[in-house]
């Protein structure tokens, strides 16, 4: 709602044209018609009726109002979002605003009117005098109600002139008077009027707007809108006009989408072929509505902190245990703890090992096999767990309220579950991973959100993850020392990028199936072994308590991240280059991933720690 | 996974809006209305490629020939003048006709191609011509008969 006071200028105007005009026509025309020529009268006539209907349009009709982004739209950009965007338009690059009004980037010309509040395409100018935006739609109307009125006062002007110069004796008489007075009027307002219309004149011409040519834009650079003087007077005058985008819609027809839905034919599951694409839909699904999803619950309360100096005592044994586990690895004797691992495993995919088993054997020889029923509902909490991990991460420094409900749903979904990966689902990387999306943005409206998003994104960091099986001794180490041990194994691990150093690194790369280190060598320059440290370590850090530990380095490359395009790990650079990079490399990878032994949530803060310190190491190998 | 169940008449489908994705304009020929025709990844295996293209090549050319600059524009916007834009009341623009021809446009292929593939087109006059949506849809799990008193359900969009 505009200020009564906003109505001033647009009230002035139209009663200053129309008193004028109304008087000219009745006092003075009558004479004019006679003594100077009947066709005069009725010219002027004309061209106040266009300037009447112009600046009618000028004044009434949408400038090309935008109307606001759609909560969808806009979710994954708000928090994470450059303010610029750069687009090329004719091969001039072109920078788009973020409007934080109207949620979307200002599509080029573009701008936001503060008085509308409105974003207005190709927009002009906000005119007081008609108290509307010009833009797109109105232009031609504003212009030619500009190039109309000039002639208008011209033609007013030189009729009362004319009836003045004719009757010099009777100048207080009330026909002169009347005459008199709307000369001044006009002669007071031609000037500026005219200034404004060569102005637009020449706007035209060049092919700019009122707010290109106040703010500068093209001084010294190119126009990239301009076709030529003709081709832009042209356009302004006779393109067709755009339609409005506020207007309610008719009703539609309903559509009804029900499933089964079609499948591509290349996408087709086949018993032999690769089931690649079956996972896509999901994984790449890396947005989700929040009011269709109804998936899964709300997540239990919070488990208790761990004790420090528990945490501390575990760490070294677990650090111990690893380091004869790692090298029972190496030796290729480490698929047999996978069959008595316990937590850690079992943790790590909450998925009944009897629907593991079942589902992934017959996918085993698939090389790039991947499960999709292991997106059904019932793994929805492993991808859960990862991604409330690293949600958690992406806005603890935005959204501190929701940082408790994170850690929540994790311990829920790992404390619900009590299936453990099956042997062969171990062995053969035939299994899909539960979805990691650590940068979804649609889980940055809370834990429901969180939840939704599961198995839909399949992180091939699983499938480095857990190449290795797990050592036995992981089993009895708890949670915290695993990340405390990934902390420290870091350093090492920086230097041998290729090699096993880690818990959690792909040390079985040397053992894996000829057919998977093909695999993963064929993807370039990955180093799973560092990615895999780092996805583990950020999901370590998420255990519950961590998340006040998130430096405001991860945040804040968060608004420093360039936007990409919509990849569902695209967001993760934003995230932690160094983690993301790699997640985002091997998102490329087919889900074809064993699971990964990841530690459980029961991290303290000093794990977030390490996580952020990880992060935030360059990562040369990518 | 469509096989498996024709022949299980008790079990039930329905769909829920998975995710979206946004087709955003093409901006290199300025800023004539133009989306960007490349196949978004999300969409890799909901729908070929082929069928994905020629909506999105079908819609720009659409829009291209509502925005062409030619006789039918020069006509309608001399006759807007001379009538004093009463005209606009009574009369439809070209514009306004080739956007129901885009609606219809939309709502078939919607029925044709896109709903049987869990997927549906937005009209992009809904966004203000800045985004085609399209809303992924997937299958929410089946519900047996045998669990009691489940029945049909189906997401319908307009």
């Amino acid at each position: 709602m505009r200020r009564s006071s906003a109505y001033i200028p647009v009230s002035t105007a139209a009663a200053l044209l129309v008193t004028s005009s109304t008087l000219f026509f009745v006092f003075t025309c009558p004479w004019l018609a006679v003594n100077v020529s009947p066709v005069f009268p009725p010219c002027v006539g004309i061209v106040f009726l266009f300037v009447m209907a112009n600046f009618i349009m000028a004044t009434f009709m949408d400038a090309g109002v935008f109307p606001r982004a759609n909560e969808d739209e806009d979710k994954d950009e708000d928090f994470r979002a450059p303010l610029y965007k750069n687009v090329e338009v004719r091969g001039v690059q072109v920078r788009m605003k973020w409007c934080a009004s109207c949620h979307f980037y200002r599509p080029p010309r573009c701008s936001h009117c503060s008085v509308c509040d409105q974003c207005v395409e190709d927009f002009d100018h906000h005119c007081p005098w008609v108290n509307n935006c010009i833009g797109r739609r109105n232009y031609r109307f504003f212009f030619l109600f500009l190039l109309s009125l000039t002639l208008h006062m011209v033609g007013v002007f030189s009729g009362g002139l004319l009836y003045v110069l004719d009757h010099p004796e009777n100048l207080w008489e009330l026909h002169t008077a009347v005459a008199l007075a709307v000369m001044s009027v006009s002669a007071l307002f031609f000037i500026p009027v005219l200034g404004l219309s060569c102005f637009h004149l020449v706007l035209v011409a060049r092919g700019r707007t009122t707010n290109e040519q106040v703010t500068g834009k093209f001084q010294g650079g190119v126009n990239p809108f301009t076709r030529g003087c003709c081709q832009n007077v042209q356009f302004v005058l006779f393109s067709p006009i755009t339609p409005r985008y506020t207007e309610k819609l008719g009703e539609r027809l309903p559509l009804h989408i029900q499933p089964p839905f079609h499948q591509p034919e290349s996408h087709k599951l086949s018993p032999d072929g690769s089931v690649l694409s079956q996972i896509l839909p999901v994984k790449s699904l890396e947005e989700v509505d929040a009011p269709d999803s109804k998936s899964l619950t709300c997540p239990p309360p919070l488990p208790p902190k761990p004790d420090p100096v528990l945490l501390k005592n575990h760490l070294a044994a677990l650090e111990e245990s690893l380091l004869q586990s790692r090298a029972l690895m190496l030796s290729g004797h480490s698929m047999n703890p996978l069959q008595t691992s316990e937590s850690p495993t079992k943790v790590l995919y909450q998925v009944p090992r009897d629907q593991m088993g079942s589902r992934i054997s017959p996918l085993v020889p698939q090389e790039h096999a991947s499960e999709p029923s292991l997106l059904q509902p019932e793994n929805h909490a492993n991808a859960l767990t990862l991604n409330s991990r690293s949600l958690s991460l992406k806005h603890s420094s935005r959204r501190g309220s929701q940082r408790a409900e994170i850690p929540h749903a994790s311990q829920s979904v790992l404390s619900g579950r009590t299936g453990s990966l099956s042997y062969d689902s171990l062995l053969h990387p035939a299994g899909v991973q539960p979805a990691f999306l650590p940068m979804d943005p649609g889980l940055s409206r809370g834990c429901v959100d969180v939840q939704r998003l599961p198995a839909r994104n399949c992180s091939p960091v699983f499938m480095h993850i857990n190449r290795e099986p797990s050592p036995v001794r992981y089993d009895s180490l708890p949670k915290p020392l695993m990340s405390s041990i990934q902390e420290r194994r870091e350093p090492d691990d920086k230097d041998k990028p290729m090699q096993d150093s880690g818990i959690y690194d792909t040390p079985s790369r040397r053992s894996l199936p000829q057919d998977l280190r093909g695999l993963s060598s064929s993807r370039g320059p990955t180093p799973p072994a560092y990615g895999s440290r780092e996805f583990l370590l950020s999901s370590a850090a998420y255990g519950y308590g961590s998340r006040s530990h998130l430096s405001s380095s991860s945040s804040s490359s968060l608004t420093r991240a360039p936007r990409t395009t919509s990849s569902p790990l695209h967001f993760n650079r934003s995230l932690s280059p160094s983690i993301y990079q790699s997640l985002d490399r091997q998102s490329q990878l087919p889900p074809s991933t064993l699971p990964a032994p990841l530690p459980t949530s029961s991290y303290g803060p000093q794990k977030a720690l390490a996580y952020i310190r990880g992060g935030e190491r360059p990562e040369p190998e990518l | 996974m469509a096989t498996e169940f024709h022949n299980l008449q008790e079990l039930r489908h329905s769909a829920s809006l998975a995710t979206k994705v946004f087709i955003q304009r093409d901006y290199r020929d300025s800023t004539i209305c133009k989306f960007q025709t490349k196949f978004p990844a999300e969409l890799d295996s909901r729908i070929e490629r082929s069928l994905f293209e020629e909506t999105l090549k079908t819609l720009n050319c659409y829009y291209a020939e509502a925005e062409k600059i030619g006789g039918q524009s020069y006509l309608e916007g001399c006759l807007a003048c001379a009538t004093a834009y009463i005209i606009f009341l009574c009369m439809e623009t070209r514009y306004e006709k080739i956007l129901k021809k885009i609606s219809m446009y939309i709502q078939e292929q919607n029925e044709k191609i896109y709903a049987p593939r869990g997927l549906l087109l937005t009209d992009p006059i809904e966004r203000g011509m800045r985004v085609i949506e399209i809303s992924i849809f997937e299958d929410s799990g089946s519900t047996s008969s045998s669990s009691s008193g489940s029945s049909p359900s189906s997401s319908t969009a307009q």
